[in-house]
């Protein structure tokens, strides 16, 4: 699995003390790995100890102390969780999400597929157009959007419709750039014999180009589906009903005017981020492979 | 580079004006659900946010037509967005200061961990611990390294440490000299998971022929790690700076959560002087005028797009 | 006003009867609404910052102006990003019916933008509510000689928390004078202990430090002018107030974790480095809702019950010999941004004295309406903060939440405290103040 392990001249020990002798040669190795981990496990450690100390304590003294002092309560997670309307801010957010991430797949991987595979003038300086608006930030949108909605006079700020718009338009351009690139990688004779045979784009579309991109749109879906649960700005401006609000908005409604409830928090931010966290390590094999091809052909 | 291999625009899908490439009503069905949302979503409000920026636009409407007073404003008289002299200050500068140090430490970073990893075992796990904080909002990043920024000595991890060499407390957040590293420090351990995935996983398509052959010839590790490796993955490197760069520019939810541009404007960036004048101030017209900025800085990052992309399409 | 609340229990009593409370009711109950208002739909919806312990205190007048009314009302909590979804909200046709909005410079820049509803649509006249309220309290609501919002809640930012067991403990008491401040602040040092703790990472507690001390040194007349579109911050009495402040008092010896460390600690660690069971320093200025912070469940629960011994707080010290009963306050001003007969309902019961003493019942809030009793305050300390406030002789609004929003005053006392050379930069805060009070 390794390229360069492989390709070690040495040849493999056999005798416990060469074992020994390898594994000196390589301690720096572990060594900066050791540090590697370490620099990324602690910051999550600590968030995680202190949602499990009580305030006061968090206060007084560093999580590392409970190393010497013991002390633990589940009151944050009880605060957090038995706030009134916190299920169903839970179930929310899921109503917000899935939509959210469909959304942009289906979008996406149509437009990547003509960016790739259909002829039509003007193809790249499309492409490199919608790519260009990768750099279009969210908050310009916030006022000519919603008085656009309100405009409409579809009820978009009074449901799901207005958030799971934006948050399909705003995915677009990764999406694209991403797609389109793997597309590009996929094996053009699959597609010229599909095309001599009188299959039709969509049906190209659907029976081999799809199927063959799981990866990349599962990589894809993954970063949107994340976006999309840990945001809390765009909930805020185009989910206009307080009882539609997801679990981001709700929890920061718990804290006080100067928001510093550190240990509620941490709570919070562990539960929240429980669901992400089951998406990326139960879909991880895809993700990397996604990425990998999207980016490198 | 595209001029020396002719053939190989045959097989490229570099269509442009090409023959046979004429008006094709399968793509125009394919791409109208993403044109559609791109105008309404993106389009309309970056040309509306381009005329905001010569009005009042009080409540973010087209109120009073003001010239380019917004824009003589910005660029005069506004020390927070640009303070020229020596060392310069101001968003714009803080924005420059990520772009070279967060983007070009993301990259080693995980150029360095995605090598070093694949001698171990336990490569899966570190690639795995990397990129958890992908997975992370902002908000609760922002906790996470306050418990180690604390200047106090009793819950700050970072001095802590620093007191049992009797050296500190320091407060990196709250000085303007440090504050700008420890935010970049903080964005790039949240970002140097994306790199790493990715880029391990071009440097795995390195054929082992390659390496071997160095060695042979007695390169060390060093020499191969510069000499090989990055020469070989420099495509994916480009495509990860240019996220990256694109991230910069776009940069607002860890300053707003960790310093709120403090202390002073000290660690404002410009995403964020456009947010906090537009909302909170309601001066919405000076905020367009920011955002033209973010949107005038793509510009750049665009023809370096357009180069790579047509270098990619030659490749093919 | 007065027959609304002679009527109010009669309504009640109907309502019962009618058994379903519906927003006919609200226009029909003689609130003085002017004609042509229109008939609300028995629902409001009340937004501001607060949550924790601050929302329950809230949701319990809410909840006495249903009984009354039969409106419903409900309390929706904004605590990130209150303007921009105030102002999305209102750009999206869903405006919350009434907000409480904390900032003048908010309430100035909705009221110009034709965002609120003036009081006297609502048929809420001044000269009708004015006896409800000391002088000046209603002023603060006046946009462009409008009333358009009234001041609910208040609190005092003359106080100065400290521990009186800490204080016996190392022999010191509380200064009545500039001088005597300083001389406390050396004797904590000789016994041992830090000063002061600052949580300057947010600036508006620095804010809170310059308009006190302000207001003290230079009175009552030069702060109003200070704070208004004729203020002038070149002047030599704002770098006098400086020095004051952060040439004697909060030096990097003074201050915990030194200057570089405030300028990282937040407001409510702050009170923390003071007051959890853990403390650091000894001393914290700040408004009256620091005692409720310090002995919350965030803080330090085990306060609670020990006011007056574990935790207490002392007036702000006369700067320089004057400023003896002047008092600077902090407060947050509700109005109207629907209107109808609920809203209109709402906003006359809000300066009634029984709302007042509900929510000072809570605990968290000083409430200005003067016939509120002071016995009501669940702890002493707040009671002694509102005789403070209510027995001063003069009192200013918080200044910054005067000014327009934009410049950044916080800031720029971020960089006094770091002790930059001001000069320059108080020309450069000046050309934003005018150019923001311009732009309003």
């Amino acid at each position: 699995m390794t390229a360069i392990q492989d390709t070690t001249v040495k040849p493999q020990p056999r005798t416990a003390s060469e074992r020994l002798a390898r594994m000196v040669s390589k301690s720096p190795v572990h060594i900066i790995l050791g540090l590697v981990g370490l620099i990324w496990l602690i910051p999550s450690l600590g968030l995680l100890i202190t949602s499990f100390r009580p305030s006061a304590d968090m206060r007084a003294s560093g999580w590392w102390t409970v190393l010497v002092e013991p002390r633990f309560t589940l009151a944050n997670y009880e605060r957090v969780l038995s706030a009134e309307g916190m299920g169903g801010a839970f179930l929310n957010g899921l109503w917000i999400t899935i939509p959210s991430t469909i959304g942009p797949l289906v979008v996406a991987s149509m437009a990547a597929f003509a960016l790739a595979w259909v002829r039509f003038p003007f193809r790249d300086t499309i492409f490199l157009v919608i790519v260009a608006a990768l750099m279009v930030p969210v908050q310009i949108g916030f006022i000519p959007l919603v008085t656009a909605y309100r405009e409409s006079g579809l009820p978009l700020l009074d449901t799901y419709a207005g958030v799971w718009l934006a948050h399909t338009a705003y995915a677009l351009p990764f999406g694209i750039f991403l797609l389109r690139n793997f597309f590009i990688t996929l094996p053009k004779d699959l597609i010229e014999a599909a095309r001599i045979d009188g299959a039709s784009n969509w049906n190209i579309f659907r029976t081999i180009v799809v199927p063959l991109s799981v990866p990349a749109i599962a990589a894809y879906g993954i970063f949107q589906f994340l976006w999309v649960w840990n945001d809390l700005l765009m909930a805020l401006v185009y989910v206009q009903r307080n009882s539609l609000q997801p679990m981001t908005v709700k929890v920061t409604q718990l804290l006080g005017t100067y928001a510093t409830e550190w240990s509620l928090l941490s709570a919070a931010a562990f539960l929240i981020m429980i669901v992400p966290l089951i998406v990326f390590f139960s879909l991880q094999r895809y993700f990397v492979q996604g990425l990998l091809a999207g980016s490198v052909k | 580079m595209a001029v020396s291999s002719p053939p190989a625009v045959a097989t490229a899908p570099k269509a442009d004006r090409e023959p046979g490439a004429g008006f094709n009503w399968a793509a125009v069905l394919f791409m109208a659900p993403a044109a559609l949302f791109l105008a309404v979503f993106l389009a309309f409000p970056a040309v509306y946010t381009v005329a905001l920026s010569f009005n009042r636009a009080r409540r973010g409407e087209f109120t009073e037509w003001v010239g380019l007073d917004n824009w003589i404003r910005l660029f005069t008289e506004d020390p927070n967005f640009l303070r020229l002299g020596f060392p310069p200050s101001g968003a714009l500068w803080n924005n420059v200061l990520w772009l070279v140090f967060y983007v070009s430490l993301c990259v080693l970073l995980g150029l360095v961990i995605a090598v070093v990893a694949t001698r171990v075992r336990y490569e899966a796990f570190i690639k795995a611990l990397v990129f958890v904080p992908q997975a992370i909002a902002a908000a609760s990043i922002a906790i996470m390294w306050r418990f180690i920024y604390s200047p106090d000595a009793e819950t700050g991890l970072m001095n802590s440490i620093l007191g049992i060499f009797n050296v500190g407390p320091v407060s990196l957040l709250g000085s303007p000299d440090t504050v700008n590293w420890a935010l970049i420090a903080v964005g790039v351990w949240s970002s140097v998971g994306f790199t790493t995935v990715i880029l391990s996983a071009a440097i795995k398509g390195i054929s082992s022929e390659v390496l071997e052959a160095a060695r042979v010839d007695g390169a060390n590790e060093t020499q191969i790690f510069w000499r090989i490796i990055v020469p070989m993955v420099s495509l994916p490197i480009s495509v990860v700076a240019v996220t990256l760069v694109v991230n910069v520019i776009k940069l607002f939810d860890l300053i707003y959560v960790m310093t709120l541009g403090g202390p002073g404007a000290a660690s404002r960036v410009i995403a964020f002087s456009m947010y906090q004048e537009a909302f909170p101030a309601g001066q919405f017209g000076y905020g367009a005028t920011i955002a033209v900025v973010m949107l005038l800085l793509l510009i750049p990052v665009m023809f370096f797009n357009i180069r790579r992309f047509r270098a990619e399409a030659v490749q093919q | 006003m007065r027959k609304f609340r002679l009527i109010a229990p009669v309504m009640a009593f109907v309502l019962v009867l009618a058994a379903c409370g519906n927003g006919e009711d609200g226009g029909a109950d003689g609130t003085g609404a002017p004609e042509g208002l229109e008939e609300g739909d028995g629902s409001i919806v009340v937004t501001s910052l607060w949550g924790g312990a601050e929302e329950e205190a809230f949701v319990a007048v809410l909840d006495a102006f249903t009984e009354e009314t039969g409106i419903e009302a409900e309390y929706e909590a904004n605590r990130t990003d209150y303007a921009t979804v105030l102002r999305t909200r209102i750009q999206g046709g869903n405006p919350p019916d009434v907000a409480i909005i904390p900032g003048i410079g908010f309430l100035r820049s909705f009221a110009r933008d034709g965002s609120l509803i003036p009081m006297s649509d609502l048929g809420i006249n001044r000269e009708d509510i004015e006896g409800n309220y000391a002088s000046g309290i209603l002023d603060v609501g006046v946009v462009d000689d409008e009333l358009y919002g009234v001041m609910v809640k208040l609190n005092s930012k003359a106080t100065i928390w400290y521990s009186p067991e800490r204080f016996e403990e190392m022999g010191v008491e509380p200064a009545e004078d500039w001088e005597g401040l300083l001389q406390l602040t050396e004797d904590i040092k000789a016994a041992g202990a830090t000063p002061w703790s600052l949580g300057a990472a947010d600036g508006w507690t620095l804010t809170d430090w310059f308009e006190i001390t302000y207001l003290k040194m230079h009175g009552a007349e030069a702060y109003d002018t200070l704070f208004s579109p004729e203020g002038d911050w070149t002047d030599a009495s704002v770098q006098e107030t400086l020095d004051v402040i952060f040439g004697e008092l909060l030096v990097e010896d003074n201050v915990d974790g030194g200057v570089d460390g405030a300028l990282a600690t937040a407001f409510v660690d702050a009170i923390g480095q003071v007051f959890s069971t853990s403390p650091s320093s000894e001393l914290y200025y700040g408004g009256g809702f620091v005692g409720g912070i310090a002995t919350g469940q965030d803080v330090n629960p085990d306060l609670a019950g020990q006011e007056g011994t574990a935790i207490d707080w002392f007036p702000f010290p006369t700067v320089n010999g004057s400023g003896e009963g002047l008092v600077t306050y902090g407060g947050d001003v509700m109005a109207a941004l629907v209107a109808d007969s609920d809203v209109a309902a709402f906003m006359e019961f809000m300066t009634t004295v029984e709302s007042g003493q509900t929510w000072a019942e809570g605990g968290t809030i000083i409430s200005p309406i003067v016939d509120v009793d002071t016995a009501v305050y669940p702890t002493t300390l707040i009671q002694a903060e509102a005789e403070q406030v209510t027995s001063a002789e003069a009192v200013r609004f918080d200044g910054s939440d005067l000014l327009p929003a934009g410049p950044d005053l916080g800031a720029l006392l971020q960089s006094a405290l770091r002790g930059e050379d001001m000069g320059s930069l108080l020309e450069e805060f000046q050309q934003q103040v005018t150019t923001a009070w311009e732009q309003e």
